[in-house]
C-alpha cells in the first residue's frame, strides 16, 4: 500500500519532468557471483541459474558460470541438481520428481570451478512456508480509468490469521506465464488485511492498451498465490525498484539484499504455491 | 530540578550584577524610547537603527518597532534610519526620559531633495551579529521567480551559506544542516513543512508578509530546538491608518489582501488570500484520466492588531493552507495551520515584554481507492503533529553599554505518526502508530555588553529541557536494531528528560565605522527530527522525537567575520569562514521503512556530521543597482558506523562550490530590470558501478555512498517589471511583471535513472529526468490605496 500513493506523487511530478539518455562514466568493480532460482512444493524439476555480475554498461548478456556443483539439503536429505546442458547454459535443475515439503529448510550448497570474489564455495538457505487456499480469481474490465480502459484480476481467499504473511503473485494467460519477468510479478504483505477474508482485491492491473498484453474474452487466466518469506519479499520488492530514483520518495540507493553468503548476488527463494482459475468474459 | 534552579541562580547572577557594576559609572542617566513606524501604512519597522551620534552608540528597534536608548544627562543627535527609508534626524535635550515616537517614509528615489539623507547606515558593521541575513519583502519580489511566483524560500535558498535541496525544492540546507534543522517561525509559530505542490512554492504569501530574517549560526538564545538555522517571518499587521488593497493575477495563481484600521492608529487588520488555478485546465486535456483530476493549494493569512495606550499591544495572527491532489485511484491533503496570539507590554522604559501563546499544526490525510463503494481496497490514512506553547520575552535596556535578554518558553508536541484504515466494504484493518507527546521547555538570558569603544561583547545561555510524556510503549532494541522488549509507561508520566545548555557568545571588534572583525560561537540542540530519507521530501512527514533510543543532535559551530562597507555604505562586504561540528545525526538504514512503522526508531543510524566553508559577499544598495553577489565553499560530511562500511561520505547537501548573483536595476522610474544566476557543484549521489541480473531485471551493483556526483547546476533568471505612474494622490497603482526562468534551458539533473531497453534487454542507459525547461511567465498586480 505504501507504494501504491507514493505513485501518486510520481505522476504529479511526472506532469512536470522531462528524460533524455545521457552519457556517463562509470568505473567497475570486481565480480560477483550472482544466484536466481527457487524451489516450491510442486513436484516437478526447479531451476537454479548462475551467472556473474559485470560492467554496468556491459550490454552483453550476464556471462553463465558452468560446470558447477549444486545440491539441496533439507537437513536429513540431500538432492544434486545437474547442468541442464552441461559446461554450457549455466543453469542447473532438480529431479524432475523432486518437491520441497511444507515447514522444512532448503539449503542451496554452491562449489564453483573458478574462484569468484576470492571464493568457490556459496550457499543460501530459505524456509518453505506452507500457503492458503486461493478461493477464486475474477478478470474484471474497468473502461473508465486509463486511455484504453484496463484490466483486474481479483483475488478471494482467506488470509491466515496470527501471523505476517508475504504473498508473491504470478499470472498465466492461457497457461504461459504473463508475469514472465520480475518487474510484473506482484507482491503484498497481509499488514493491512492480516486474518481478514480477502473478497475481490487487485492483483493485477493489465493496461488493455498494450495489445500483447491484454486479455481477451475466451482467454484462460491462471493466479498463482505463493507465501513467501519476508527476505524473499523484501527481495522482490528492492529489485524491481532498483535503479529507479523518485526523488520524492527513494532513500539513498541501496544494494539489492539478497541471501547468497559471501557477498554473492542473487536469491534463493522456497515457496508454495496455490492456483486458481477463470475464464475472460 | 536542580537545572532550573541553576539557570535562575544565571538569570539573577546576569540581571543583579550588571546594572550595579554601571551604576559606578554615571549616576543620572535618562531613556529615550519610543516606536518606530512607517508614516503611510503605520506597519512597525523591524531592525530600524537609533543612532546617537555624540555618544557614537544607538539602539535597534524590535520586532514590534520599540526601542529604548539609555544615556547621561546632556544634549543629542538621534538619527533614525531603515532601509529603503529616508532618514530623519532630530535633536534632543535629555533631561527626563523622553518618548520619541518615529515615523520614517518610504524613501522616494526620483525626489532630489531626500537624496542628501538616504545615506545607509553601518548596521552590518557595527552590529554585534554575523552570519545573518535580513531582506525585506521588496528585495524579494525583484527576484525573478519560477511560474513569476514570488518565493520567500527560493529567495533564502539565493544566499551565502544556504543551499536548495534540489531543483524546484523548497527544503534548504544551511551551512551543510539537513532540511530538517532549520527553524522556520512565521509570527513566532512553528511551521513543519513549508512546501507546497511538492515544494515546487513555499508556504509563505508574500504580500501578507512584512520581513525576514535567516540567522545561519550566532542564534540568539532567544531561539532553541534546531540545530542548523533559523528563518523568522513576520506577517504585516494590517494598515492602520487607511484601507489598502493589493493583488496579484499570474499564470498559476491570483492573490488578494486587504488591509484596513479599524480603530484609526489603534487597531487594524490584514487578510490574505491566494489559489492556484493550475487544475482549472484539466477539464480542457483531451486525456480522459486527467479531466477529473484535482491539483490546487490555497492560503490564508490573518492579522489583527489593537493598541491599549502606549504600552500595550495585541496581535492575533494565522496561517492556514492546503494542498489537495486527487485523481481515480487516490486523493491527498496536506497543509499547516499556525495561530499566534501576542502581547506586547512595555513595564517601564527599559523593560518590555511579548507573551505569545502559539498554536501550530501539521497534517496530511491520503485516501486510497477507486472511489467505488465495492472498492476492497479503498482506505483513509491520516497523521498529524501539533504544537501549543507558550512563551514570554523581555528585553531589559539596562543602559548605553547593556542590553540584556531574557525568556522562557513551553511547547507540548503531539505526534500521531498515522493512523491508516479501511473504508466502505474494505477489508483493510485499523493499522494505528503509536501517538508520541512530550514537553520541550526553554530558558535563556543574554546581555550584549559594549566593552570600551572597540569591542561589543554578546554573551547568552539557553537551557533546553526535552521530557517524553505518557502514554507510550517504547522499544528496546538488540545490535541487530532488532525490538528486543518494550516498556510502557502510563497516561501523564514524564518517563524520560534530556537537557542542555547551549551558549551562545559573540564578539564584535570594530575596527572603524566602517570595517568590523567579528567572532561567534553557539551550541544548538534539537530534539524533534524528521524521519525523511528522500532527496526532495514529499509532504509525508513524520517527526520523531528524541527519546531512550535516540539522543538530542547538538551541533558546536564556531564562525569568523570581516565586515567592511564602502561608498558611503551603499556596498557591504563579507566574508565569513565557519566549522561545524553535530553530534547524533540521523541518517536510515537501507531501505528504511518510515511509514506506518511502530518501531521506527530500529531503522535510525546515528552518527555524526561535520561541516566547514567560507562565504563571501558584497551587497550593494545603490540608488540604482541593488542585490547582492556571493561565493560560498562548503563542504558536508557524515559518519555513521552502519553506512558506508563505517567511513564518512559527503552529506547529500555536499555541493562544495556556489555562486550566486542576484542583481536588480532601476532603469526609470516606471522600469526594473532583475536577474540571478546561481551555480552550484553538482549534489553527491551514489551510482552503479556493476550490473547483476535476476528474472530478465538488471540492476545496479553500488558505489560507495556518494562516491559521484550529477554534473553541475547553473541557471540564469530575467524578470522585468513595469509599474503605472505615480503622482501624488493617485489611489490606483499597477505593476506588471514578465519573467523568464531558465534563460538558456539548462537541463539541470533532478535525477538520474538506470533503466533497461525494452527491445534489447542486455542494454542498459543513463537516463537524466530534469524538471523545467525555459520557462516564460506574467503576473499583474495591483495596489489600492485609500488615501
Amino acid at each position: 500500500m505504501n507504494k501504491r500513493f507514493l505513485y501518486i506523487l510520481v505522476l504529479a511530478a511526472a506532469a512536470a519532468s522531462c528524460t533524455e539518455k545521457i552519457d556517463l562514466k562509470l568505473d567497475s568493480t570486481y565480480t560477483r557471483l550472482v544466484v536466481d532460482g527457487h524451489i516450491t512444493s510442486d513436484s516437478m524439476a526447479h531451476f537454479i541459474s548462475l551467472t556473474k555480475t559485470s560492467d554496468y554498461f556491459s550490454n552483453q548478456p550476464s556471462p553463465r558460470v558452468t560446470n558447477a556443483t549444486l545440491s539441496l539439503s533439507d537437513g536429513t536429505n540431500t538432492f544434486p541438481l545437474t547442468e541442464t546442458v552441461p559446461g554450457q547454459s549455466g543453469i542447473y535443475s532438480t529431479d524432475p520428481k523432486f518437491a520441497g515439503i511444507i515447514g522444512k529448510t532448503y539449503t542451496l550448497n554452491i562449489s564453483l570451478p573458478e574462484v569468484i570474489a576470492g571464493t568457490t564455495e556459496y550457499t543460501a538457505s530459505s524456509e518453505l512456508i506452507g500457503v492458503t487456499k486461493l478461493d477464486s480469481i475474477q478478470a474484471v474490465f474497468r473502461s473508465d480509468i486509463g486511455k484504453d480502459g484496463i484490466w483486474q484480476v481479483k483475488v478471494f481467499a482467506q488470509d491466515p490469521p496470527g501471523s505476517r504473511n508475504y504473498y508473491m503473485m504470478n499470472l498465466y494467460r492461457n497457461h504461459k506465464l504473463w508475469s514472465d519477468t520480475i518487474t510484473k510479478v506482484g507482491i503484498t504483505d497481509n499488514q493491512f488485511f492480516a486474518g481478514n477474508y480477502i473478497p475481490g482485491a487487485d492483483a493485477f492491473y493489465i493496461n488493455n492498451s498494450n495489445k500483447w498484453e491484454t486479455l481477451y474474452p475466451g482467454d484462460t487466466v491462471t493466479l498463482e498465490l505463493s507465501a513467501v518469506t519476508k527476505e524473499y519479499y523484501d527481495f522482490i520488492g528492492q529489485v524491481q525498484f532498483a535503479g529507479i530514483s523518485i526523488p520524492f520518495f527513494s532513500g539513498p540507493p541501496a544494494n539489492v539484499v539478497g541471501n547468497i553468503s559471501n557477498e554473492g548476488v542473487g536469491f534463493f527463494a522456497a515457496y508454495s504455491s496455490s492456483f486458481a482459475s477463470c475464464i475472460v468474459k | 530540578m536542580k537545572q532550573y534552579l541553576f539557570l535562575f541562580l544565571l538569570i539573577s547572577i546576569i540581571l543583579i550584577s550588571l546594572p550595579v557594576s554601571a551604576q559606578k559609572e554615571k549616576p543620572k542617566t535618562h531613556t529615550i524610547s519610543g516606536r518606530v513606524t512607517d508614516s503611510q501604512n503605520g506597519e512597525s519597522l523591524i531592525g530600524a537603527t537609533i543612532y546617537v551620534s555624540e555618544m557614537k552608540t544607538g539602539a535597534v528597534s524590535d520586532i514590534y518597532g520599540n526601542y529604548s536608548v539609555t544615556l547621561p544627562v546632556g544634549q543629542y543627535t538621534v538619527v533614525i534610519s531603515y532601509i529603503g527609508y529616508s532618514t530623519v534626524q532630530k535633536t534632543i535635550t535629555l533631561d527626563k526620559d523622553v518618548t520619541l515616537k518615529v515615523e520614517l517614509s518610504v524613501r522616494q528615489e526620483n525626489l532630489k531633495e531626500v537624496e542628501i539623507s538616504s545615506e545607509r547606515n553601518n548596521k552590518n558593521v557595527l552590529r554585534p551579529e554575523m552570519s545573518t541575513f535580513k531582506m525585506d519583502i521588496k528585495t524579494i519580489e525583484t527576484i525573478p521567480a519560477l511560474f513569476g511566483e514570488v518565493d520567500i524560500i527560493k529567495a533564502i535558498q539565493l544566499l551565502p551559506g544556504v543551499q536548495s535541496v534540489s531543483e524546484g525544492s523548497s527544503g534548504f540546507s544551511v551551512r551543510g544542516g539537513a532540511p530538517d534543522q532549520n527553524l522556520i517561525l512565521l509570527d513566532g509559530a512553528n511551521v513543519y513543512n513549508a512546501s507546497h505542490m511538492l515544494g515546487f512554492f513555499s508556504v509563505f504569501n508574500n504580500d501578507a508578509i512584512k520581513d525576514v530574517k535567516l540567522y545561519k549560526g550566532d542564534i540568539p538564545p532567544a531561539y532553541g530546538g534546531r540545530l542548523s538555522s533559523v528563518l523568522d517571518i513576520h506577517m504585516e499587521e494590517g494598515n492602520s491608518k487607511k484601507l489598502e488593497i493589493n493583488g496579484g493575477i499570474g499564470l498559476i495563481s491570483s492573490r488578494l489582501t486587504i488591509e484596513a484600521p479599524i480603530l484609526k492608529d489603534r487597531c487594524s487588520f490584514i487578510v490574505s488570500g491566494r489559489r492556484t488555478y493550475a487544475d482549472l485546465y484539466l477539464p480542457l486535456s483531451s486525456n480522459k484520466a486527467l479531466q477529473n483530476n484535482k491539483l490546487y493549494f490555497y492560503d490564508l493569512n490573518a492579522k489583527i492588531n489593537y493598541k491599549f495606550g502606549d504600552k500595550d499591544q495585541i496581535f492575533l495572527s494565522g496561517y492556514f493552507g492546503r494542498d489537495v491532489f486527487k485523481n481515480q485511484f487516490a486523493g491527498m491533503q496536506w497543509g499547516n495551520g499556525t495561530g499566534t496570539l501576542r502581547w506586547n507590554h512595555l513595564f517601564t522604559k527599559k523593560l518590555f515584554g511579548n507573551f505569545s501563546a502559539v498554536y501550530s499544526d501539521y497534517r496530511y490525510r491520503i485516501d486510497g481507492g477507486s472511489g467505488s463503494e465495492s472498492d476492497v481496497t479503498a482506505f483513509q490514512w491520516n497523521a498529524s503533529l501539533k504544537d501549543i506553547g507558550v512563551k514570554g520575552d523581555f528585553s531589559y535596556f539596562a543602559n548605553t553599554k547593556n542590553t540584556i535578554k531574557f525568556g522562557v518558553s513551553a511547547t507540548y508536541h503531539i505526534i500521531d505518526p498515522g493512523v491508516a484504515k479501511g473504508t466502505g466494504s474494505s477489508v483493510f484493518n485499523e493499522i494505528s502508530v503509536q501517538h508520541n507527546y512530550a514537553l520541550e521547555t526553554g530558558l535563556y538570558a543574554g546581555n550584549e555588553e559594549r566593552l570600551g569603544d572597540y569591542f561589543t561583547l554578546k554573551y547568552g545561555l539557553r537551557f533546553s529541557m526535552f521530557q517524553n510524556v505518557g502514554p507510550d510503549t517504547v522499544f528496546q532494541y538488540d545490535a541487530n536494531y532488532n525490538t528486543s522488549g518494550n516498556t510502557a509507561y502510563n497516561s501523564g508520566t514524564f518517563y524520560h528528560t534530556y537537557y542542555g545548555l547551549e551558549p551562545r557568545v559573540g564578539l564584535l571588534f570594530s575596527v572603524n565605522d566602517k570595517s568590523s572583525v567579528k567572532a561567534s560561537y553557539s551550541r544548538t540542540n534539537q530534539y524533534m527530527q524528521l524521519a525523511q530519507n528522500s532527496t526532495v521530501g514529499t509532504p509525508l512527514d513524520i517527526w520523531f522525537p528524541a527519546s531512550p533510543n535516540v539522543k538530542p543532535q547538538i551541533s558546536d559551530q564556531v564562525a569568523l567575520g570581516y565586515f567592511r562597507n564602502f561608498r558611503r555604505n551603499t556596498i557591504e562586504t563579507s566574508c565569513e569562514v565557519y566549522y561545524k561540528w553535530m553530534q547524533h545525526v540521523i541518517d536510515f538504514k537501507d531501505y528504511a521503512v518510515l511509514l506506518l512503522n511502530d518501531t521506527l526508531e530500529g531503522q535510525l543510524r546515528i552518527g555524526k556530521a561535520w561541516s566547514y566553508g567560507a562565504e563571501f559577499l558584497v551587497r550593494l544598495n545603490e540608488k540604482k543597482l541593488n542585490g547582492w553577489v556571493s561565493y560560498t565553499y562548503s563542504r558536508v560530511f557524515r559518519q555513521v558506523a552502519e553506512i558506508n562500511n563505517g567511513n564518512f561520505y559527503p552529506a547529500p547537501y555536499d555541493k562544495p562550490h556556489n555562486v550566486a548573483i542576484v542583481l536588480n536595476y532601476r532603469i526609470s522610474k516606471r522600469f526594473l530590470v532583475s536577474a540571478n544566476w546561481v551555480y552550484s557543484t553538482g549534489n553527491p549521489l551514489t551510482f552503479p558501478i556493476g550490473r547483476a541480473e535476476i528474472g530478465g531485471k538488471i540492476f545496479p551493483i553500488y558505489s560507495d555512498r556518494n562516491a559521484y556526483r550529477y554534473q553541475a547546476y547553473h541557471r540564469l533568471d530575467l524578470s522585468m517589471t513595469f509599474y503605472s505612474k505615480q503622482k501624488p494622490g493617485r489611489k490606483f497603482a499597477w505593476d506588471l511583471n514578465a519573467s523568464i526562468y531558465n534563460v538558456y534551458n539548462r537541463h539541470n539533473t533532478w535525477s538520474i535513472e538506470f533503466v533497461q531497453d525494452k527491445v534489447n534487454p542486455n542494454v542498459t542507459s543513463a537516463e537524466r529526468v530534469y524538471l523545467f525547461g525555459i520557462i516564460p511567465s506574467v503576473t499583474f498586480n495591483f495596489h489600492f490605496n485609500n488615501e
